[in-house]
């Protein structure tokens, strides 16, 4: 019971910190634009947030002294980034990751 | 839109079988896919959830997360500007990261803010309802996904392909790599605390190569 309170608490509390976010200057703009000195580091949080939440789930961190870089999911990441870098393209970029990470996991296999 | 509803299938999935695996309960599935409809934003409270953090560790990650969402929405603006106050109210809870990325290159294409909200609204409630769709059916049916197809690999790509087309200038590059770098050297931390602080790194690092940079060239 406590456990499905908390999650209606985290899910109400981050729902509304989404929307006031996403409902900030839309509603804002014409009373002030965005200061220079939000905007310039709001830039960085995409950069930023997105490179730290992919990391760990493309290096295997067994802990902080043994990360392991030569993986089949870090192989097909770094594919995935070249085609999203030239491309743009969400869906090319997905379907790159997947194939290189099966066939990489496949040739593992059939190596090993 | 529809590249951006195809996409999000195996996304919308993994959350769903994220919040079963961590012991969320249907309902509570719902209403992250509902009312939180972020991916990015679901996938950290499930892992938070999961390794038992406290309620303000969740939300105050989430929020730093959810700070992207502040640049949308002050780049969205101008656009939605004509429109009534109304209007702008509801349009602003469909602002995610592939709404964004679609419609912001849709609007600034067009001079007609009534039928880019309206392709707003239809993309914008498309991508909301297949999301809802797909986090239920993984809800429900993850097990029955083999573990061999390593779908949970689906999430960091859809992160790559939202990152990737960013990183075109040094600051950016510099933001990212040092936000990496930190969340691995980090990765002690307990409640995934790595995450937020490394993003803040990520964040002060790539404004001040911008500033140095900005600076560098107006001497």
């Amino acid at each position: 019971m406590e456990g499905a309170l908390n999650i209606w608490l985290v899910i109400l509390a981050v729902g509304a910190l989404n929307y006031l976010s996403r409902l900030s200057f839309i509603a804002a703009f014409g009373r002030c634009s965005m200061p220079a000195w939000l905007a310039r580091p709001l830039k960085f949080v995409p950069a930023a947030m997105l490179a730290a939440l992919v990391l760990p789930m493309i290096v295997a961190v067994p802990s902080p002294d043994a990360i392991v870089w030569a993986n089949p999911k870090a192989l097909a990441a770094i594919a995935a980034a070249v085609v999203a870098f030239h491309t743009r393209s969400a869906l090319k970029t997905l379907a790159v990751g997947m194939l290189t990470l099966w066939l990489v996991q496949w040739l593992l296999r059939v190596a090993g | 839109m529809l590249p951006a509803c195809v996409g999000l299938i195996p996304f919308g999935l993994v959350c769903g079988v994220g919040a079963a695996a961590a012991g969320v309960d249907f309902p509570g599935a719902l209403g992250m896919s509902a009312i939180i409809f972020s991916g990015a934003a679901q996938i950290l409270v499930v892992q938070l959830y999961a390794d038992g953090a406290p309620v303000a560790v969740i939300v105050l990650t989430c929020f730093v997360a959810g700070l992207r969402f502040l640049m949308y929405s002050a780049a969205m603006a101008p656009y939605f500007r004509p429109l009534p106050a109304r209007w702008q109210n509801g349009l602003a809870f469909l602002l995610t990261d592939q709404a964004f990325a679609v419609s912001v290159r849709r609007f600034s294409a067009t001079h007609d803010p009534r039928g880019g909200a309206l392709h707003f609204l239809g993309g914008g409630g498309a991508l909301w309802l297949m999301w809802q769709l797909t986090n239920a059916i993984g809800f429900l049916a993850g097990n029955v996904i083999p573990a061999s197809w390593s779908l949970e690999f689906a999430v960091p790509l859809c992160f790559i392909a939202l990152v990737a087309p960013v990183l075109r200038d040094v600051p950016a590059i510099v933001s990212a790599v040092t936000a990496g770098g930190s969340v691995l050297a980090l990765a002690a931390l307990p409640m995934q605390l790595n995450l937020i602080v490394a993003g803040v790194i990520g964040i002060v690092a790539g404004t001040l190569t911008d500033l140095a940079r900005e600076r560098w060239k107006a001497h």
